[in-house]
């Protein structure tokens, strides 16, 4: 007895008609006592049977005569050399002295490189050479306690700038 | 050749643009110009109560670190009783009422060249100068100068003026 494997492999070739008359009959036979493989050829039967029912209409679609007219005309028609246009070849290659001008456009670029970083660093404010660096914070230039006493005080800010305190020793005075 | 064309071009741009007047001459130009053409800098009074008793520090003074240090440390309780803002004139007086009667007189004199303020500032009582005659400050935008001592409602003043506050978070 085949394998499973072998069996099916047969009955696909029995459906195809691709077996020899004796073993199409051995087939044949064992159908009659194997529901299992008659239900799989009346599958295998329907598919082609649907199969073939598109490609007719497919087919139906398709103007056959006048596609095969066309392909008859091209294979016929004369064979006229395509007149390529000429490949414009890279610029070094063509142009005489290429290498020479490739050289100046490296010289120019340079030129332009090195005039954008000069002019850059001439006109640079260096902020060493500033004469007034900002300064935070208060401070009294000028005090005139008038007949009081007073102190002046620093005290630090959030910054960490020293701020000015004018302390004045005081009697409290009433509203005028 | 066009490329190099655009190098050279954006290489000039760019030198122009470095070279211009305003950064070329950098920012002590600018800072000088600012005090010969600034028309007013507003300013900000803050008027505060301070007592040693314990109580609140009012909210509004608490970016105000330089309160809570020496002369100041001394006080338990702060609170603003007022926080008029006003502008300061190159040359012209402005006047804060004070709430124990005396007024504060604040002259904007000029603009340093490095930017800061010079400030001229007088407390009394009206046609009296009976207390600060005259005080002239140099102070920074943003940062405050203070003057305290006035007794007040078994309190003491602390009078904190702050020209150009917006510029500089105190």
């Amino acid at each position: 007895m085949d394998s499973p494997e072998k069996e099916d492999e047969k009955l696909q070739m029995f459906f195809d008609g691709e077996l020899a008359p004796e073993e199409e009959a051995a087939v044949r036979r064992s159908l009659e006592g194997s529901p299992k493989a008659a239900a799989q050829l009346r599958e295998w039967e329907h598919l082609r049977t649907a199969m073939k029912s598109v490609a007719t209409d497919w087919a139906g679609e398709i103007d056959s005569d006048a596609l095969f007219a066309r392909i008859e005309n091209e294979i016929g028609a004369p064979v006229v050399p395509i007149a390529r246009p000429k490949l414009e070849q890279p610029g070094l290659r063509v142009i005489p002295d290429g290498r020479e001008r490739r050289v100046w456009g490296g010289v120019a670029t340079g030129f332009a490189a090195a005039a954008a970083i000069f002019l850059a660093v001439m006109a640079w404010p260096e902020p060493h050479l500033d004469p007034s660096p900002i300064v935070r914070g208060s401070q009294v230039l000028e005090a005139d306690f008038g007949s009081n006493t007073g102190t002046i005080f620093e005290v630090e800010g959030g910054a960490g700038q020293s701020l000015a305190v004018i302390w004045i020793d005081d009697e409290e005075v009433g509203l005028p | 050749m066009s490329l190099i064309r655009h190098l050279l071009v954006i290489a000039v741009m760019l030198g122009a643009s470095i070279a211009s007047p305003a950064s070329a001459q950098g920012s002590s130009l600018a800072r000088s110009d600012r005090a010969s053409t600034i028309s007013s800098v507003p300013a900000e009074v803050l008027v505060v109560l301070a007592k040693e008793e314990q109580g609140k520090i009012d909210p509004q003074l608490g970016k105000m670190t330089a309160l809570r240090r020496p002369p100041f440390n001394s006080f338990r309780s702060m609170k603003v009783l007022s926080r008029p803002k006003l502008k300061l004139t190159p040359g012209k007086d402005a006047l804060v009422s004070l709430p124990n009667g005396r007024r504060m007189k604040l002259t904007l004199l000029r603009v340093m060249p490095d930017g800061r303020y010079k400030v001229k500032a007088a407390i009394n009582r009206p046609d009296k100068s009976d207390y600060l005659p005259l005080l002239q400050v140099i102070a920074s935008a943003g940062d405050p100068f203070f003057v305290a001592g006035q007794k007040y409602q078994g309190g003491t003043l602390i009078v904190g003026v702050i020209v150009d506050p917006k510029k500089t978070a105190q």
